[in-house]
């Protein structure tokens, strides 16, 4: 019997160790810093649901143990089990893709479907109405996910596919253009991009967003568009651009906070290109009086805002053109952030002629705040 | 709270574990008294209003029982216990199928073109399909009188609110046990009298801690193949099959962990519980099945609406009748929607098949091995229509598993995300262990020096991975 319980009682004092060691260490480690135990805002706050819930989830977020475990087991189970953790999938070749987005694909979506808050039509007809009635003209250019360009990159399998594997976001656009809204497709774009042979992808490997080829591109193509268009001229500022290439780790692999995983991986190196005004020497910077002003999320940051610093599309646009631009960048809130902010300075429109929105495609489905209306004030200040 | 969050983990439990060790034994009413406490703790922690409708039932319950055991009338008994019983079911009724039955109804109405009712959405109160059953089996086993009345409001309120079986069963009962079931002493007994050793505490120890790498390591994982196909717009015949064995491994495992967890801590308090499941896919035919999975449910709706029924004994056609009820009420319980009800009936219809067939399968004649495969895949193809959130979901992905064809459109995709290698390592471990023979409390029974590495290990092993990935509740939190 004796034999028999010392395993028991082992088991016992290992198995309440383990359950004690985290709330001890925690308090010990708060008191040590002149905190009041986390775990006593319970007794200092109304227990309603929202606060255990917020209780709940600040005790997790702040565990120490937790914190020191996390990116060692999450590096384990990376180089053991190629789990790339909740933001991330690993693909082919070193590439990673953003989870969120390979979601939108897999997942059947119907922007009536009652997903999202407001509707994607209403949204951008309404403000495609709402900028003619100031005599401004809009260009919408959906950033293709990485997944939709490249989808040979995640899974082998999309070789002997024939289907599209954005059908969504295609309707969308084709009903868009029914409906009179100037579109840029960025799908055909890159599309005939990578058909060329030996040209450089249009995607970082690591990263999210374009490479400074797929930038460059969309930049021109754009460009293109609205002096085809006729809806401006090209002007006579003369833009220069010069090497600066960057290198660091990209956003998706850096989304798994794991210090342990980028260290597998050496840094994404990117051919970038600065502006910089050919009289002046200068760095290209916003022209406030601009006739255009470019609206988008993060695709606009980077090289721009981001390392090297402007050499993103702004800049590359601006210099397609021949004169500065304005524009506003919201991370994540092409969708409706970033017009509410235009709605909120309404005098940045003044003296525009043509407003360009881009918005990462993933977010026809999850833009932050989904797509709500959001009236511009009438052009005579009335509304 | 779940057993899996960091709050019940480390701060609930140890917190718990040393209140009432510190109590001395032969204060069992503290001891109880902390218990019911801890019940309802743990149930305002989901949200605190809940409680009041947990104390309301206890209350009501406990007035009618005491009610019916002293009347000395039958007929004030047999009134009395259908009030009960009614006012228990109207309670879940109102607040687990009010949405569905005015969701059918518009569907009736748009269908004859006429104008919609608004319909009242209520928040299901978590554990509700449970702890009413448990008083119901109370107030039935009372009125036979199997069982005396609980002796104190202390008492019952203990046993509906014991938190190890609050929120996801076992539906152990309080005075009775399930005479087919593993024969433990009654809940009832154990409030007055319960002995804790060493032995049994590590015996409660080492199911929670398997039952937790289980949830973790097992179920969590093969979850995410299963939300991934079964959310996909088009998966391929291949994607499809892959996903409804998930979702079966997710299910079990899931339900199975949970039930050990339960059946673990309840140990650690000195309360002994029945096991709630044994090798259920290692099942040769559906009535077997029954005997293996949720047996606390299957011994709950054959003693209590089974056999009061009529059960088998109003001949064969009523006997087939009283089966497809039980399996209908019984897709019922488990959620408000059409697919549970067919899933039921899937369920029923196998039943009496195995009835007409002298209660065995029609496929009874093959190997052992190949039996098992066939119900098997048969109780998978009941799980797809269970997972599914509509009748035509449902009919679409039973077409995709059973008319060969390749993943369309983005869902090509799919295949980077559920073929990676910790899913196949995750999916291939689940098929092994879902067909052996040894169960958790089976394993965790005979205890020897060699098992202590093994379990602290993947306990650790669990709690480093809870670190490393968000949080998923269980499954059967939302029946």
């Amino acid at each position: 019997m004796a034999a028999r319980r010392s395993p028991c009682i082992c088991l016992s004092v290992v198995f309440l160790a383990m359950i004690a060691v985290v709330a001890v260490s925690q308090i010990i480690v708060e008191w040590r810093q002149g905190d009041s135990p986390q775990i006593a805002e319970l007794f200092r706050q109304k227990p309603t649901r929202a606060n255990l819930r917020r209780l709940e989830s600040s005790l997790e977020s702040g565990c120490r143990i937790g914190q020191t475990v996390r990116p060692w087991m999450q590096f384990a189970r990376f180089v053991l089990l190629e789990d790339a953790g909740d933001n991330a999938i690993l693909g082919r070749d070193g590439w990673f893709f953003y989870r969120p987005a390979v979601q939108y694909l897999i997942e059947p979506w119907s922007p009536e479907g009652g997903q999202t808050q407001g509707n994607v039509f209403d949204a951008i007809i309404s403000f495609r109405d709402d900028l003619a009635k100031r005599g401004i003209q809009l260009l919408v250019m959906p950033a293709p996910n990485k997944a939709s360009v490249y989808p040979e990159m995640l899974t082998g399998r999309t070789r002997k596919e024939t289907g599209s594997v954005n059908a969504s976001t295609r309707e969308i656009l084709v009903r868009l253009k029914q409906e009179g809204v100037e579109i840029l497709d960025l799908f055909e774009v890159y599309d005939r991009a990578k058909r060329v042979a030996g040209s450089p992808a249009c995607y970082l490997a690591q990263d999210s967003h374009w490479s400074p080829e797929g930038m460059r591109l969309a930049a021109e193509a754009v460009a293109n568009r609205l002096l085809d268009l006729g809806w401006i001229e090209k002007r006579a500022t003369k833009y220069e651009t010069r090497s600066a290439p960057v290198e660091r780790h990209g956003d998706v692999l850096r989304m798994m906070r794991v210090p342990q995983v980028e260290r597998l991986f050496e840094p994404q190196g990117m051919d970038c290109t600065q502006v910089v005004d050919a009289e002046t020497g200068q760095l290209y910077a916003d022209d406030p009086n601009s006739p255009v002003l470019v609206l988008g999320d993060s695709f606009l940051r980077i090289f721009e805002r981001d390392e090297p610093g402007s050499g993103g599309f702004v800049a590359h646009l601006a210099s397609n053109l021949g004169f500065g631009l304005s524009s506003i960048v919201s991370d994540g809130g092409a969708s409706t952030l970033v017009r509410q902010q235009l709605a909120r300075k309404p005098a940045l429109l003044k003296d525009k002629r043509v407003v360009v929105w881009e918005f990462v495609e993933r977010d026809l489905r999850f833009g932050t705040e989904g797509w709500q209306r959001v009236p511009l004030p009438a052009p005579d200040g009335s509304g | 709270m779940a057993f899996s969050s960091h709050i019940f983990l480390f701060y609930f439990l140890p917190v718990l574990l040393a209140l009432y060790h510190v109590l001395p034994a032969r204060w069992l009413a503290a001891r109880n008294v902390l218990l019911l406490v801890a019940g309802y703790v743990f149930y305002a922690w989901i949200d605190p209003r809940l409680t009041l409708l947990l104390f309301g039932l206890t209350v009501v319950n406990y007035v009618l029982s005491r009610l019916i055991a002293g009347s000395s009338t039958r007929r004030v008994q047999s009134l009395m216990t259908a009030g009960a019983i009614a006012l228990d079911l109207a309670v879940l009724g109102i607040f687990k199928y009010t949405a569905f039955l005015g969701d059918s109804l518009n569907s009736l109405l748009r269908f004859a073109g006429r104008d919609t009712l608004p319909i009242l959405r209520i928040v299901l109160p978590v554990g509700i399909s449970f702890y009413t059953f448990k008083v119901i089996s109370y107030i039935v086993d009372v009125y036979r009188g199997r069982s005396p009345a609980a002796r104190s409001l202390l008492d019952f309120a203990c046993y509906v609110s014991f938190f190890p079986q609050l929120l996801s069963g076992p539906i152990q009962r309080f005075g009775t046990i399930d005479a087919k079931g593993e024969i433990v002493p009654t809940f009832a007994d154990q409030l007055r009298t319960r002995w804790w050793t060493p032995n049994t505490f590590s015996h409660g120890v080492a199911l929670f801690m398997l039952g937790f790498a289980k949830k973790i390591l097992l179920a969590d994982g093969v979850a995410q193949v299963a939300d991934a196909v079964f959310t996909a717009a088009s998966p391929g015949t291949l994607d499809a099959w892959f996903g409804a064995l998930a979702y079966s491994f997710q299910l079990y495992f899931d339900f199975s962990a949970y039930s050990e967890m339960a059946i673990g801590l309840g140990l650690m308090f000195g309360f002994e519980c029945a096991r709630n499941f044994d090798a259920p896919y290692r099942a040769e035919g559906f009535g077997d099945f029954w005997r293996r999975w949720h047996i606390s449910l299957s011994g709950w709706l054959r003693d209590y609406l089974y056999i009061p029924l009529g059960g088998n004994r109003a001949g064969t056609g009523r006997t087939y009748l009283n089966l497809m009820i039980v399996f209908l009420l019984c897709g019922l319980w488990h959620g408000a929607g059409w697919t549970f009800i067919v899933w039921g009936a899937w369920h029923g219809a196998w039943l009496v098949i195995e009835r007409l067939f002298g209660r065995k399968p029609f496929y009874a004649f093959l190997p052992s091995p190949v039996r098992v495969l066939v119900t098997f895949l048969l109780i998978t193809v009941g799980w797809v229509i269970f997972r599914t959130p509509d009748l035509a979901e449902a009919g679409r992905m039973l077409a995709i598993m059973f008319v060969p064809q390749s993943a369309q459109g983005g869902s090509a995709l799919l295949s980077a995300v559920i073929y990676t290698r910790g899913h196949l390592i995750v999916m291939a471990l689940c098929a092994v262990l879902v067909f052996q023979p040894l169960q958790g409390c089976d394993w965790t029974g005979r205890f020897h020096w060699a098992k202590v590495p093994v379990l602290v290990v993947l306990f650790a092993l669990a709690l480093m991975t809870m670190f490393a990935q968000s949080f998923r509740s269980f499954l059967y939190f939302q029946f």
